[in-house]
């Protein structure tokens, strides 16, 4: 229910934004800010480049809000996207992931515990991904884990699991294989 | 590279749409990407499917609530018609003068003298207040759709933040947006939001968590209320 009002709020808003409604960026700002600064702040780890990003995000958002389509995707997961690869653009123009230290196979955690934004995610769909994450061998998530949050790439993450380029890539490819199918089961 | 041959299971143009959406590439490879999702819709939709697939992963992604001054940052570089917010109407000082004089009597009618002198609109003005304790008053430029929220007697608390709400003839409230304790706040209302600003609709005011509430309705206490009247 709540998550449903709020993609529907969020869905209105972006469809006013290329008339160049200035109100309805507020609103997309408003309702979505603080979730696209925390994944910022994920990936960058630092409070200054994350504002820098997400001041990019939102005139993103008002430039591109007409490539929106409602009937193909979801806000959020539209939002998070920009969110992210701006994010991850300044990252590689810093030429270094924040997270290099070694990868611990055995110590897997998760960042927070889920339930603070029921607005923006439906527990179902996160409880899927998981679902089919936990069918995954330990260092194929922890790989993902590392290229989806802290945004390395495939020679950090071989740096920070101490495999080969190849071995690496292999895991990442073999993971998104496996995700895939097992999400469309 | 002997490691692509037991994954055939998707095609080269998946898998890189798999590798972006993830944020594994760099280089050449995420710039050819990025190119490839700006002239092929079939990449982008490949694209568009993966990030649906990993985006709830975020959930375990804390929010957090950024500095007011990122958004003041947007908002200066939008092109188009920004809100004169100079002199009189935002300063402080001014509006603390009012709220420190209880005849809100007086203050209305400084109120009609100056937005009548400089747009000729009609304002809409609403002292927000729950048992005789005000805490907003809130003024209507029909005229230009916009809402400005002077604090009164509002001490901001840390963990929650004042959003404004307007609640037409339907009783569903709208969200108008933040407040904030230590300055007036001018918010445009989105035209489908002014056209329901009229005499006798209630504005409200709730407490939110730091970014607004997150359902689109009230979700924290109601702290005052008013209805708007024409002067």
């Amino acid at each position: 229910m709540d998550i449903d009002a709020n993609r529907e709020l969020i869905t209105a808003a972006l469809t006013r934004i290329p008339a160049g409604d200035r109100a309805a960026l507020q609103t997309v700002y408003r309702l979505t800010s603080a979730k696209l600064f925390g994944v910022a702040l994920r990936i960058l780890g630092e409070r200054s480049d994350a504002e820098d990003v997400l001041q990019e995000v939102y005139m993103t958002v008002w430039r591109k809000a007409a490539d929106f389509d409602p009937s193909r995707a979801s806000p959020m997961t539209w939002l998070i996207a920009i969110a992210r690869n701006r994010a991850i653009d300044r990252l590689r123009a810093s030429r270094q992931s924040r997270r290099m230290e070694p990868i611990e196979q055995a110590s897997e955690i998760a960042d927070v515990a889920p339930g603070a934004d029921r607005m923006l995610t439906s527990m179902e769909t996160h409880a899927r991904l998981h679902g089919c994450l936990d069918r995954l061998a330990p260092h194929e998530r922890s790989a993902l884990r590392g290229a989806f949050f802290d945004g390395n790439t495939y020679e950090d993450l071989a740096a920070r699991m101490s495999v080969p380029l190849g071995t690496m890539k292999s895991w990442i490819r073999r993971a998104m294989i496996k995700l895939k199918a097992c999400l469309e089961q | 590279m002997s490691d692509t041959q037991d994954h055939n299971a998707l095609p080269d143009d998946e898998l890189l749409a798999a590798e972006y959406a993830l944020g594994v590439l760099e280089g050449t490879e995420r710039a050819a990407a990025a190119r490839l999702m700006q002239r092929d819709p079939r990449f982008a939709a490949m694209v568009a499917a993966w990030d649906e697939r990993l985006t709830p992963w975020t959930a375990e992604i804390a929010e957090v609530l950024p500095p007011p001054q990122v958004w003041e940052a947007i908002s200066a570089a939008l092109p188009g018609e920004s809100q004169p917010q100079t002199g009189l109407w935002q300063s402080l000082a001014f509006w603390r003068g009012f709220a420190l004089a209880s005849a809100l009597a007086a203050a209305c009618l400084a109120v009609v003298i100056y937005v009548g002198s400089i747009s000729g609109s009609q304002p809409l003005v609403a002292t927000i207040e729950s048992g005789g304790h005000r805490t907003f008053v809130a003024t209507i430029d029909t005229k230009r759709g916009t809402v400005a929220v002077v604090p009164a007697a509002f001490t901001a608390d840390a963990t929650r933040v004042p959003e404004l709400w307007l609640i037409p003839a339907d009783g569903k409230p709208r969200p108008l947006g933040l407040l904030r304790a230590d300055r007036a706040v001018t918010i445009t209302l989105p035209a489908d939001l002014a056209a329901l600003a009229k005499s006798s609709v209630v504005l409200a005011v709730s407490l939110e968590p730091p970014g607004g509430s997150p359902t689109g309705l009230p979700t924290g206490p109601v702290i005052g209320s008013g209805k708007l009247t024409s002067l």
